[in-house]
């Protein structure tokens, strides 16, 4: 194109990997900068002012967050965050494992059983929470009508009027949509341990339990910890599930504090009250990613041992 | 078979032994309990659900409150009434094209953005690209749940509010760092030699990504797409939040806000809306399987 003249801008830009690397940074530089970074920035801004819809706000200082520290409900949402993210996690780590391990036996059609059981995570959450709302109906639960037909129990239970229960049914509803990219992020590291290292191990006389404790589960620590990241990450900061089956009830029992922000923020008008809340998640965020980034410097001292 | 299982102690040498046989016998059994059962249960709880949904959607009246005269696991006449209404009385065409066309903008937006991201970042070595790279990932880690507030001033604020393009620019703050990352994994396998050959050979870099790097990494963009658009079809709290009237809602939002009227829950047609909205990504899903299977697994490696 510019060969001829060396010196056109066209040229230069091309001999520069720096202004050539800013060139082919700026669409996705652009997008992230105006609609991810600045409204990072102006949520922390809204949640020092008294915004509300439709009205713009004024800088109050912390008078959003002052309020929230004396408001039962924001503190119940975040125990609930706590407890659906603890619960749910620790669950689907077990059961994802769990999976996992079988599936990387030799079984057949591995593959497919690995396409079909993907479908709880790629179905969207809203939808596939519908089929748990309607599964958790009072008087037409399937689950209710199974155990009593059983003779396990006598009356049907109240899934999602009563407070615990409620909490219980969106944890697990939860938990059925993470198992799959738990277990499917987990066999992939599965199939990356050689698998001589078990055959060495049998020989020296090592139980199946201690195959796992001290082949499988060293060497899949770092996958275990960058895919429990994210889980904790999504679950802590789930939204859908809550919204679609419970909407934050009954009485606010199950309100997480992404659901109550959305709450305070849109139907209810009160957009800085909602930006503090989201905020007071960022500690959270920065702990998880903390976590994730220690899983990875583990990884490199593990590789630096082994090789 | 047995003698390759590296989890299964079993030694080919056993089947000398009278008991041979018996040995293999009770090894498969026991595999029939602590394997097969196990899956099998994993399988029937994880597509129960599914399942549900799909008789339920054919179940007229009679089938879906009658428990004790008919079998609830099975639909004993079925009906086309709750589809019916769902495509001719509700708006529900009109959000599943809506929701096709932002999933397929923003997906090829965030594909475009991303792949001259990652092409920077991972080859042109520019000042600060490690850190550049480092920024990508976190903010991949960023989750919608606290943005959407300042982002829906901002959409108010750019008179978007209520329109598609709000969501076609909006999906992108998710979708380009996942696709960013992949693309990046993608082109760090593909050797530089043949980058630099090509570059003695007096080819231009953007010559080099579209006739050398973008074909090789075809089943990195596939991924990166595959997913790029199932994110998209499963967005709910920016479109929940952006959009308000029927004629412009996606799929999710449009069933969850308009097929529940007051206490009275069509459960037939909500189901109908669920199942229909989860076949096109179902179907997309199947052909591309692996691709996605490794995108999402590569992603998780890197």
């Amino acid at each position: 194109m510019s060969t001829a003249t060396g010196l056109s801008l066209i040229g230069r830009i091309n001999n520069s990997a720096n202004a050539l690397g800013f060139l082919f940074m700026l669409p996705a530089a652009a997008i992230l900068l105006v609609f991810l970074t600045y409204p990072l920035g102006l949520g922390m801004w809204l949640g020092l002012t008294d915004t509300k819809i439709g009205r713009p706000g004024e800088f109050v200082g912390l008078e959003n967050y002052r309020s929230l520290f004396g408001d039962s409900v924001f503190w119940l949402s975040v125990f609930n965050t706590m407890l659906y993210t603890g619960v749910a996690s620790v669950v689907k780590f077990g059961l994802g494992l769990w999976l996992a391990l079988l599936l990387n036996q030799n079984i057949r059609f591995k593959s497919l059983m690995r396409a079909i059981l993907l479908l709880p995570w790629i179905v969207p959450t809203t939808l596939s929470a519908i089929a748990f709302w309607w599964i958790y109906d009072s008087q037409f639960s399937i689950i209710s009508w199974a155990l009593v037909k059983l003779g396990l129990i006598n009356e049907y239970i109240n899934f999602l009027g009563d407070s615990w229960n409620a909490r219980w049914s969106v944890i697990a509803a939860n938990i059925w949509r993470g198992i799959p990219f738990v277990a499917i992020s987990l066999l992939a590291g599965l199939q990356t341990i050689s698998p001589s290292l078990y055959e060495a191990a049998t020989i020296d006389g090592a139980s199946r339990w201690q195959l796992f404790r001290h082949v499988t589960y060293p060497l899949l620590t770092p996958i275990i910890a960058i895919v429990m990241t994210f889980s904790v990450l999504f679950t802590f900061t789930d939204f859908q599930l809550i919204y679609v089956i419970t909407r934050g009830g009954p009485v606010n029992a199950t309100h997480l504090m992404a659901t109550l922000s959305f709450q305070r923020a849109i139907p209810g008008g009160q957009l800085a009250e909602g930006a503090a809340i989201a905020m007071a998640m960022v500690p959270f965020l920065l702990a998880a990613i903390l976590i994730s980034f220690f899983g990875l410097q583990r990884r490199k001292w593990q590789q630096g041992v082994k090789d | 078979m047995t003698a390759q299982d590296p989890h299964n102690p079993a030694q080919p040498g056993a089947a000398a032994h009278s008991e041979g046989g018996m040995d293999y016998l009770v090894t498969r059994q026991r595999r029939l309990v602590t394997v097969y059962l196990p899956l099998a249960v994993f399988t029937f709880v994880l597509l129960f659900p599914f399942y549900w949904m799909t008789i339920t959607t054919f179940k007229g009246k009679e089938d879906l409150y009658d428990y004790e005269r008919n079998s609830p696991f099975w639909v004993s006449n079925p009906t086309l009434a709750n589809v019916k209404k769902l495509l001719f009385d509700t708006a529900y065409p009109e959000w599943l094209w809506n929701t096709m066309l932002v999933a397929v903008s923003a997906t090829f937006i965030s594909l475009f953005a991303s792949v001259f991201a990652a092409y920077a970042i991972e080859r042109l070595r520019f000042k600060g690209s490690r850190w550049v790279g480092l920024c990508i990932y976190f903010a991949y880690l960023v989750p919608p749940s606290i943005l959407f507030i300042p982002l829906a001033t901002m959409v108010f604020k750019l008179q978007l509010f209520d329109t598609r393009l709000a969501l076609i620019l909006t999906y992108p703050t998710f979708l380009i760092p996942f696709c960013t990352w992949l693309m990046m994994g993608y082109f760090r396998s593909i050797p530089y030699e043949l980058e630099e050959c090509a570059l003695i050979d007096g080819a231009t870099r953007l010559e080099i990504l579209w006739k050398i790097v973008l074909p090789l990494s075809v089943p990195g963009l596939i991924s990166a797409g595959i997913f790029a658009f199932t994110l998209s079809w499963n967005e709910f709290i920016y479109a929940l939040t952006f959009v308000s009237s029927s004629e412009v809602k996606t799929v999710p939002v449009g069933v969850i806000t308009e097929l529940v009227e007051g206490d009275v829950y069509h459960w037939g047609s909500l189901m109908a809306g669920a199942l229909f909205g989860s076949i096109p990504v179902a179907i997309l899903y199947s052909f591309f399987v692996e691709y996605y299977v490794s995108g999402m697994t590569g992603a998780v490696k890197e």
